[in-house]
């Protein structure tokens, strides 16, 4: 049986009052977020050249096709990989132990959450600076590293370690920040749970792992899937780290920078950025599912 | 981090969105009369204070004998092509800017600038310019933009590190390896090396090979990988040659400053910057040492070019024809910071006399311009990409470089 809705007049006025009232919002979505996605959809299916005339030549899936067997591309994607698989485990386990820790009644912890706070307060971009100025070869990390009798690294300028450098920087300046998410889900577990275990005989850690961590894991969920599009999205840091080139050698290139300089620095080739684009959104898409599916948030409760 | 980022978006989103309902249509294109006053925008990268003095002294000089004509100056400070690019096609491009030699070629196949040979007088007197340097901004024998100045490379080296090994500027590039042997000791190395094919491009071709072949890459080509192959050898067998970053230095220019580097091959940028940053330091400069037998070096150079779109052409030009004219380049190059392309300024200025930049005048006659078809930007970015770790010895040169041109000439498609 097939069902009809009729509409009133009541209702067809209540509805149009309510997109009128929502129509700016609609209309700044539609113009800023919805249409640059739909055009570089678009794009992505075209050569285009944008300068001067604008042409656009349709060449169907091409753009895709061309990504396998660019072999910077690939070097970008393993790069991101790379980096996201390093990346996101540490910093979310980080965030756990650095919130666990405040959350302990320590003496003096607002002072330490203000501490460890600080440095998401720094704009990346300034961020990067500091670290290139410490990265440097006379610099204060390779400074403490020799005092301690480790092996010192041009942090800049070789390949093999200018893509760490970057890790650390960001792990560094990322983990606070969800620290603080993780802080205010620890203050909702009930203290019930905690005084039960403790009739039962649970020691700290215990208490850790069979309390603390399970009742995070809508939390933890969260945390991954973000750090997962925020490290995916990595640009601003390996941008200013090579001066917007992806050197040394490629080491710091991302799919994004990747993106940027095909978009801008070489003409004719924004169809193929885009491209490169839609292909970064759809391994978010997938990352972001496994996780999901992987995770069973819901089966907690 | 990504939060923060998406709340900064939205609420620049709102602001724009504010900001394009309140204004739509507010430059509409005024008709200019001989007596209107018009007003042009001039657009380039920022100097230091004393380059920005000198073209805010040019340019009130033009307003002066051009009354109805208003200059409006402005300074793009970072990722300046980008910004250009964007703007071009917004639509929203200034009317006068300037453009890299090396970004030329690309730009003029796009249509956007304005070609300006018919608003040349004969008083402008084209013949004046370096040819070299001209010709970087023409196509089909079309001139797009005129040479504001330019910039040869020449050898730094410093003269009481010399002194101490007792040994002479050297002449040839035999002998600059050899000196550069007596030169590194503690910590300081013979030659400091930019890696990167914009520094790299006279050494490249000094055996005959061509880095560019029908807007191709082909560095991958054995007469190439032949004449680059010392510089490799120099870092990585001798160990007298070092990049900026394997000293703690950004350029060139500091790692020589900071005596890491007894001799660095660099431009006419450093002198101004030794001076204000190191005046500490003794060094001369001289042409640099032949290569095979050859003198050679690099020039770079910068033009006015006009926007096609512009609505103020007759006034652009007028910008265009005073600053590249005797008279305006005269006072934006009087100070050295960069040097005239015009011959007759040049010898008014009397700067092939001049002790420091001498070497970089007597440059020009034989340098090789940076700049070479459209596909320029895309070789460039896989060359440097793959010389660094050969440079570094991570790998041989050749196979880098073959791989670097296979994957640049797979960008640049068909």
């Amino acid at each position: 049986m097939k069902k009809r809705r009729t509409y009133s007049k009541r209702s067809l006025r209540e509805a149009s009052q309510g997109y009128s009232l929502m129509a700016p919002t609609i209309f700044v979505l539609a113009l800023f977020i919805i249409g640059p996605i739909l055009y570089a959809f678009f794009l992505s299916f075209h050569k285009v050249q944008l300068l001067g005339t604008a042409t656009y030549e349709f060449v169907g899936l091409s753009n895709f096709t061309n990504i396998s067997d660019d072999s910077r591309a690939l070097r970008a994607l393993w790069n991101t990989f790379k980096y996201v698989i390093i990346v996101v485990p540490i910093q979310t386990l980080l965030a756990l132990i650095l919130a666990a820790t405040l959350n302990a009644g320590l003496k003096g912890q607002s002072i330490f959450r203000i501490v460890y706070f600080l440095p998401t307060l720094t704009s990346s971009a300034v961020l990067t600076l500091i670290f290139m100025w410490m990265y440097n070869q006379n610099g204060l990390v390779n400074e403490i590293l020799s005092i301690l009798g480790l092996p010192t690294y041009n942090w800049m300028g070789d390949p093999s370690v200018a893509l760490i450098a970057i890790m650390i920087m960001n792990i560094w300046a990322t983990a606070p920040f969800f620290m603080v998410i993780y802080l205010a889900a620890l203050q909702d577990i009930p203290d019930s749970l905690y005084e039960a275990a403790e009739l039962d005989g649970a020691n700290a850690f215990k208490k850790f792992i069979y309390i603390t961590v399970p009742n995070l894991r809508p939390v933890t969920s969260f945390v991954v899937i973000m750090g997962l599009i925020g490290t995916f999205q990595l640009f601003d840091q390996s941008f200013i780290f090579s001066g917007g080139s992806g050197g040394p050698d490629n080491s710091t290139l991302t799919v994004v920078l990747l993106i940027y300089q095909y978009a801008f620095k070489s003409l004719g080739t924004m169809g193929y950025a885009a491209a490169i684009a839609v292909m970064l959104s759809i391994v978010i898409l997938v990352a972001t599912l496994l996780q999901r599916k992987f995770s069973k948030e819901e089966s907690l409760y | 981090m990504k939060a923060k980022k998406w709340l900064a978006s939205g609420v620049t989103t709102m602001l724009i969105g504010g900001i394009l309902s309140g204004c739509s249509g507010g430059s509409s294109g005024s008709s200019e009369g001989s007596g209107d006053n018009v007003e042009i925008t001039l657009a380039g990268w920022g100097g230091n204070p004393s380059e920005t003095r000198l073209l805010k002294e040019a340019l009130d000089s033009f307003e002066e004998k051009h009354p109805n004509i208003k200059v409006k100056h402005e300074v793009i400070s970072d990722q300046y092509m980008d910004v250009m690019k964007t703007r071009l096609i917004g639509g929203e491009a200034p009317d006068v800017f300037y453009l890299d030699a090396f970004e030329a070629p690309a730009l003029i196949e796009t249509g956007v600038l304005e070609p300006l040979d018919d608003y040349v007088t004969d008083e402008f007197n084209v013949d004046d310019f370096e040819q070299p340097l001209l010709e970087a901004f023409q196509k089909d024998g079309v001139t797009y933009g005129f040479p504001k100045d330019y910039s040869t490379l020449a050898l730094f080296y410093n003269k009481k590190m010399f002194e101490e090994a007792g040994v002479e500027v050297p002449t040839t590039w035999d002998e600059l390896r050899e000196v550069s042997k007596q030169l590194t000791k503690d910590g300081v190395v013979g030659l400091g090396v930019a890696p990167e094919l914009a520094r790299m491009y006279y050494i490249a071709e000094s055996l005959g090979g061509e880095v560019v072949k029908d807007n191709k890459a082909n560095f991958g080509d054995e007469k190439v990988i032949e004449a680059l192959q010392p510089i490799i050898d120099q870092r990585n067998t001798d160990k007298t040659a070092a990049q900026a970053s394997d000293v703690g230095a950004n350029w060139g220019g500091e790692m020589f400053g900071q005596e890491k580097a007894a001799m660095v091959i660099e431009g006419n940028w450093a002198i101004p910057f030794l001076e204000d940053t190191f005046p500490n330091v003794e060094y001369g400069t001289a042409e640099i040492p032949t290569v095979n037998g050859e003198k050679s070096t690099m020039a770079y150079t910068v033009s006015y070019v006009m926007n096609a779109a512009s609505e103020k052409k007759e006034a652009s030009w007028k910008l265009i024809e005073y600053l590249t004219g005797p008279e305006g380049m005269e006072i934006w190059t009087s100070k050295g910071y960069a040097l005239p392309t015009r011959k007759s300024v040049a010898e008014k200025l009397g700067f092939d006399q001049d002790e420091k930049r001498a070497a970089l005048v007597a440059g020009a006659s034989y340098a090789t311009v940076w700049a070479n078809g459209v596909n320029l930007p895309t070789i460039m970015n896989n060359f440097n990409n793959q010389f660094v770790s050969a440079f570094l010895g991570q790998r041989p040169l050749d196979e880098a470089l073959k791989e670097a041109e296979e994957q640049a000439n797979r960008e640049i498609g068909e």
